[in-house]
């Protein structure tokens, strides 16, 4: 122990240093995009390597689960389509043009207000960042960063994120939010007063921040809160993906994502 | 008074001397690096480290930069006790020696300035760009800015530290 105390004690500059020089770092890396960014480039492929190999062995212990969870899936999809009468061709409508990639979580988001998901493919299976991911057919994230073989995917449960959604399929628009608190508890904000909603009602996405086709199921409504004297009310919302068992995603892409995007951007004047 | 330096400096920075670049990017200085190089070279590591750290807080709250600067300051102040040891004459530092001209000569003050604005300004440098491809293009504005901040902190300190007037002969 003296022995110990004595190593400390000689070491005690390096080690304030070492101390002050992260604190910093953690400023730096928590607020600078680019930083953050530029770091998981080059440290995020041993990251995930290591959170894979840990997946492979969770997804295996989790297998019987998703067997039974899919069984399940597959008996709603049939019950549906024999409830259902199918009376003309289904028709490719070519304006929409999104298209579903497969890919796999590594990492889920932990609980904690600015943590991320990490998930493959990367770059080598043609993903880019601004891509909105779902969860067996929920609103999940968006892809914020891509490396190699590797995405970084901000999630809903992310404490900066803000989600374009609305209250029904043809309801009133509405922003999506994650107090960073409880991970079954997101919050509908800036939702004018008239608005009626009941517990259940199902939270879609608009599809006005181009990452999500419109009509994506985000969550349900748990409860109302309505304070007197102001003109918005909040929900609480109950995501409709589930963070904490989730383990392979889809990714979207739209076809027709590169015009989208040019008429998004301002217009320049001469 | 070095904590009362260092705060003057970087309120000064932040408020009124933050847009004073000439030749923009090219001679960006640091102005309250001074305060940080007026540190003793007798006083402890400690207070070195904690003087450098507490310089990039302030500018960073003061300029809303986000750790840059104090992930800078923290390695200049680490780094002060080994360049006050690798700058030091021969025989040493004598108790009553700071670090101005009038004490040290101009040529250990002319390299100490330089070499601190040039480790704080490559440091910067490497914090604010992060991708390594960017880094080559932005190295002559940092080497330029730290000729620069060695010169605006040579003036600050001809201002306050005026040398002693020779007495005439008459």
């Amino acid at each position: 122990m003296r022995n110990l105390w004595l190593l400390l004690q000689r070491n005690a500059f390096a080690l304030a240093f070492i101390a002050l020089m992260s604190v910093s770092l953690s400023v730096l890396f928590r607020n600078s995009g680019a930083a953050r960014s530029s770091w998981y480039r080059q440290t995020g492929s041993v990251a995930s390597r290591v959170e894979q190999q840990r997946s492979q062995w969770s997804n295996y212990l989790h297998l019987s689960e998703q067997n039974t969870e899919l069984a399940r899936e597959n008996a709603l999809l049939r019950s549906r389509l024999l409830s259902m009468e199918i009376t003309g061709d289904w028709q490719v409508d070519s304006l929409r043009g999104w298209e579903v990639r497969e890919g796999s979580l590594i990492k889920g988001p932990d609980g904690t207000p600015h943590s991320f998901a990490l998930a493959s493919p990367g770059e080598d299976g043609a993903i880019s960042p601004g891509m909105g991911v779902l969860a067996s057919g929920s609103a999940y994230g968006t892809v914020e960063d891509v490396g190699e073989a590797h995405c970084r995917i901000l999630t809903l449960l992310h404490a900066a994120a803000r989600w374009s959604c609305r209250i029904g399929r043809n309801g009133p628009l509405a922003s999506l939010t994650w107090n960073g608190k409880d991970m079954e508890r997101l919050v509908l904000e800036d939702v004018p007063r008239h608005v009626s909603a009941e517990a259940g009602d199902t939270i879609f996405t608009s599809g006005y921040d181009l990452r999500f086709p419109p009509g994506v199921p985000m969550g349900f409504v748990l409860s109302t809160d309505r304070p007197s004297g102001s003109d918005f009310v909040s929900f609480e919302v109950e995501p409709a993906a589930n963070f904490l068992t989730t383990r392979h995603i889809d990714i979207i892409v739209s076809r027709s994502d590169s015009e989208r995007v040019e008429l998004t951007l301002p217009e320049e004047f001469p | 008074m070095t904590v009362l330096r260092i705060i003057l400096l970087v309120v000064l920075q932040a408020l009124l001397l933050r847009d004073v670049a000439p030749l923009g990017e090219w001679t960006r200085p640091q102005w309250a690096l001074w305060a940080l190089l007026l540190i003793p070279p007798q006083s402890g590591p400690f207070g070195k480290l904690l003087a450098g750290f507490a310089m990039g807080l302030g500018l960073d709250i003061a300029m809303g930069t986000y750790g840059q600067h104090m992930v800078a300051g923290t390695l200049l102040g680490g780094l002060l006790p080994t360049l006050h040891r690798v700058l030091a004459p021969r025989e040493g530092y004598e108790v009553t020696d700071r670090p101005i001209l009038r004490d040290m000569g101009s040529p250990w003050m002319m390299a100490y300035l330089f070499l601190s604005a040039l480790v704080y300004h490559l440091t910067l440098l490497v914090v604010s760009q992060w991708y390594w491809h960017l880094i080559p293009s932005a190295f002559l504005p940092a080497l330029t800015s730290a000729i620069f901040t060695a010169l605006c902190c040579l003036i600050l300190h001809l201002m306050v530290y005026a040398p002693a007037r020779r007495k005439s002969g008459n």
